[in-house]
């Protein structure tokens, strides 16, 4: 996982660029990792590459995930996690998709000649809470 | 970067950024904990879901023999993401 700095340092350097306040760093940043790293686990491919693609559309991010030589494997229809169980009963892992999808205003996948993208937006100015955990 | 500081009474305190990559880090600092443990946030800025995993086994494993995590001074952004998670289900939250 030592690909991660790079991926923070790139988003940093996004957010810089397009004038983005730094109180949207956290969402951004834990956006990219959860789904980064989801590609990572999930991933078929054999050419070990993810391209990331940010870009701001007027008061919009935008998120896109590329992976590439793989299966179809929508991550945007993972069941959200069990948040309201007892301890006992919590699974261990499982909480990053369900987690991005309370933090974000688009969520989309698609699918092509073995090329799969997550394709994120997030409007900015708005914290999380106000998102209120909108269902996609 | 990560780390954690193990202070004498049961605390222990979380400093910088709790990653993916940094998750073998920090089970080595949960992992010793076998009593009830005030996990202070004030330090760390950042931690996204695979460091929520290793919090949630710990205080699993504590809860077997009866014993827990306390989470205090948790940033803004950490306890929005908390709520969402349900932790302040099964974490005391402070």
């Amino acid at each position: 996982m030592a690909s991660l700095d790079s991926v923070f340092e790139y988003v940093g350097e996004f957010m810089a660029q397009n004038g983005i306040d730094r109180s949207e760093a956290y969402s951004l940043e834990f956006i990219v990792e959860e789904m980064f790293t989801n590609l990572i686990k999930y991933s078929r491919s054999g050419r070990n590459e993810i391209a990331l693609g940010l870009r701001r559309e007027e008061d919009t991010m935008v998120v896109q995930l590329t992976d590439f030589d793989v299966d179809e494997f929508d991550m945007t229809k993972v069941s959200d996690a069990k948040t309201d169980e007892p301890l006992g009963d919590r699974r261990i892992g499982g909480l990053g998709v369900h987690l991005v999808r309370k933090m974000v205003d688009g969520f989309r996948y698609e699918y092509s000649d073995r090329v799969g993208k997550i394709i994120i937006t997030k409007n900015l100015g708005q914290d999380d809470v106000q998102r209120g955990g909108r269902k996609h | 970067m990560f780390s954690a500081a193990v202070g004498n009474t049961n605390e222990i305190q979380l400093i910088g950024r709790l990653d993916a990559s940094q998750v073998v880090a920090a089970r080595e600092v949960l992992d010793r904990i076998t009593a009830s443990s005030t996990i202070d946030f004030r330090e760390l800025e950042y931690i996204s879901s695979a460091g929520m995993g290793v919090l949630l086994a710990t205080q699993k494993r504590l809860a077997g023999s009866g014993q827990k995590l306390t989470l205090v001074h948790l940033n803004k952004h950490i306890r929005d993401i908390f709520g969402y998670a349900g932790f302040d289900k099964v974490f005391e939250i402070r």
